[in-house]
C-alpha cells in the first residue's frame, strides 16, 4: 500500500486520539443578567506566556461586603481543548502598600476543564487591605 | 577508539549524570511551594493550609461572625472529630483559622491556657467583677477520610466539615465542607 493510500487513514486516527484526549465543557446560563458585576481595570505581568494563553485571565471584578471586607472574583477561561491544573494565590496589600500575610494568601491547587469559565475568589484578610494580587503557577 | 570502548565510558557518565539529576540535597522549603511532598495515605501540611484558607475566606463572606451585639465576636474552638485512619493534631486545621479571624479584627478566641485563666478568674475576684463572658460562637467539626481504589490508583479524600455554633441560641449559624482529593499510584513531589 503506498503512503498516499495511509494518509486519511492517519489522519482519522490522529482526529479521534484527539478528540479522545480533549475535555471540554458545554455551558448555559440565563441571557439576561439579573447582576451586574463591578468590573475593575487590572494589570497584568506575564513570564509564562503558555499559562496565559491556556488559562486566561477574562476579567476581575470586586465588591465590598457587608463586614467592610473587600472580595476579589477573577474568571478564568481554559482556551484549549483539554485539562489545565494550576495553582494560585492571592495577596493582599494595605493602604501603605504593606503585604498582609496570613492563611487568605496560601496557595491553592484547582483545575480547569477545556474550555471551561470558571471563577476563582478571596476575601481581604481585614478592612484595611484594599490592593491584591493574584498569582498563578502552571501544575501541569 | 573503538565502540566497544565507549560503550562503558558512556554508560558510567550518563549513569553518574543521572544520579546527580534525581539526588536532592536536604533543603528549606516553603508550605505549599512547587516540591511540595503529596502523600496519598495522609494528610499533608498543605491539605490543612488549603482546606483553612477556603473556610476561612466562606465564613468571612457569609457575615455570620458579624452578627452580634458586642463585635468582635467571642470564639471558642470545640471539638474536632478526628475519622480518619491516622493520628491528627486538630490545631493544624483549627490555628490556623483562629489566627486568620483574630487578624480579621472579626473574632476574638477564648482563651484556652491554664495558667492564663487562673489569672483572670483571680482578678475577676479581687474586682468583684461578674463571671467571664461567654462566647458568642463555637467551632466544631470533623475530619472524614475516603480511600476508593482501582486497580493500582487510589483516591484518598478528605473532608473537612466545620460547623460555626451559636451557644445561646442552640444553633448552626454557619456550615462548610471543604474536600481535598488526591489520586495517584504512589506519592510524589510536585503538585
Amino acid at each position: 500500500m503506498k503512503i498516499n493510500h495511509l494518509f486519511p487513514v492517519i489522519c482519522t486516527a490522529v482526529a479521534l486520539v484527539a478528540a479522545g484526549c480533549g475535555t471540554t465543557v458545554n455551558s448555559v446560563e440565563n441571557a439576561q443578567k439579573e447582576g451586574q458585576r463591578n468590573m475593575v481595570s487590572d494589570q497584568r505581568v506575564i513570564s509564562s506566556p503558555s499559562l496565559s494563553r491556556n488559562v486566561n485571565v477574562v476579567g476581575v471584578n470586586t465588591v465590598m461586603t457587608a463586614g467592610g471586607l473587600l472580595r476579589v472574583q477573577v474568571e478564568l477561561l481554559n482556551t484549549t481543548r483539554s485539562i489545565h491544573r494550576f495553582s494560585y494565590k492571592f495577596e493582599w496589600f494595605d493602604v501603605n502598600g504593606m503585604q498582609v500575610n496570613n492563611i487568605l494568601s496560601a496557595p491553592v491547587t484547582d483545575q480547569i476543564e477545556g474550555k471551561e469559565s470558571k471563577m476563582i475568589s478571596s476575601i481581604a484578610p481585614n478592612p484595611g487591605c484594599k490592593d491584591f494580587r493574584l498569582k498563578l503557577i502552571d501544575a501541569d | 577508539m573503538k565502540i566497544t570502548t565507549l560503550i562503558p565510558l558512556v554508560t558510567a557518565v550518563a549513569g553518574a549524570a543521572l544520579f546527580t539529576g534525581c539526588a536532592t540535597d536536604a533543603h528549606y522549603v516553603k508550605t505549599g511551594d512547587r516540591e511540595q511532598v503529596i502523600s496519598l495515605g495522609q494528610i499533608n501540611i498543605q491539605d490543612y493550609a488549603n482546606a483553612a484558607s477556603l473556610a476561612v475566606k466562606k465564613l468571612l463572606e457569609s457575615g455570620a461572625i458579624d452578627k452580634v451585639a458586642n463585635p468582635p465576636a467571642l470564639l471558642e474552638i470545640s471539638r474536632i472529630i478526628n475519622n480518619t485512619g491516622q493520628q491528627v493534631d486538630t490545631d493544624l486545621l483549627t490555628k490556623k483559622i483562629s489566627i486568620a479571624l483574630l487578624q480579621s479584627g472579626k473574632a476574638q478566641t477564648k482563651i484556652v491556657d491554664k495558667q492564663t485563666k487562673g489569672y483572670q478568674q483571680e482578678t475577676e475576684f479581687m474586682n468583684d467583677q461578674k463571671a467571664t463572658r461567654l462566647p458568642d460562637f463555637t467551632l466544631s467539626g470533623k475530619i472524614i477520610e475516603t480511600v476508593d481504589r482501582a486497580g493500582s490508583t487510589t483516591r484518598t479524600t478528605y473532608s473537612f466539615q466545620l460547623s460555626l455554633n451559636d451557644p445561646k441560641a442552640g444553633v448552626q449559624v454557619w456550615e462548610d465542607e471543604e474536600e481535598i482529593g488526591k489520586q495517584g499510584t504512589r506519592s510524589s513531589v510536585g503538585f
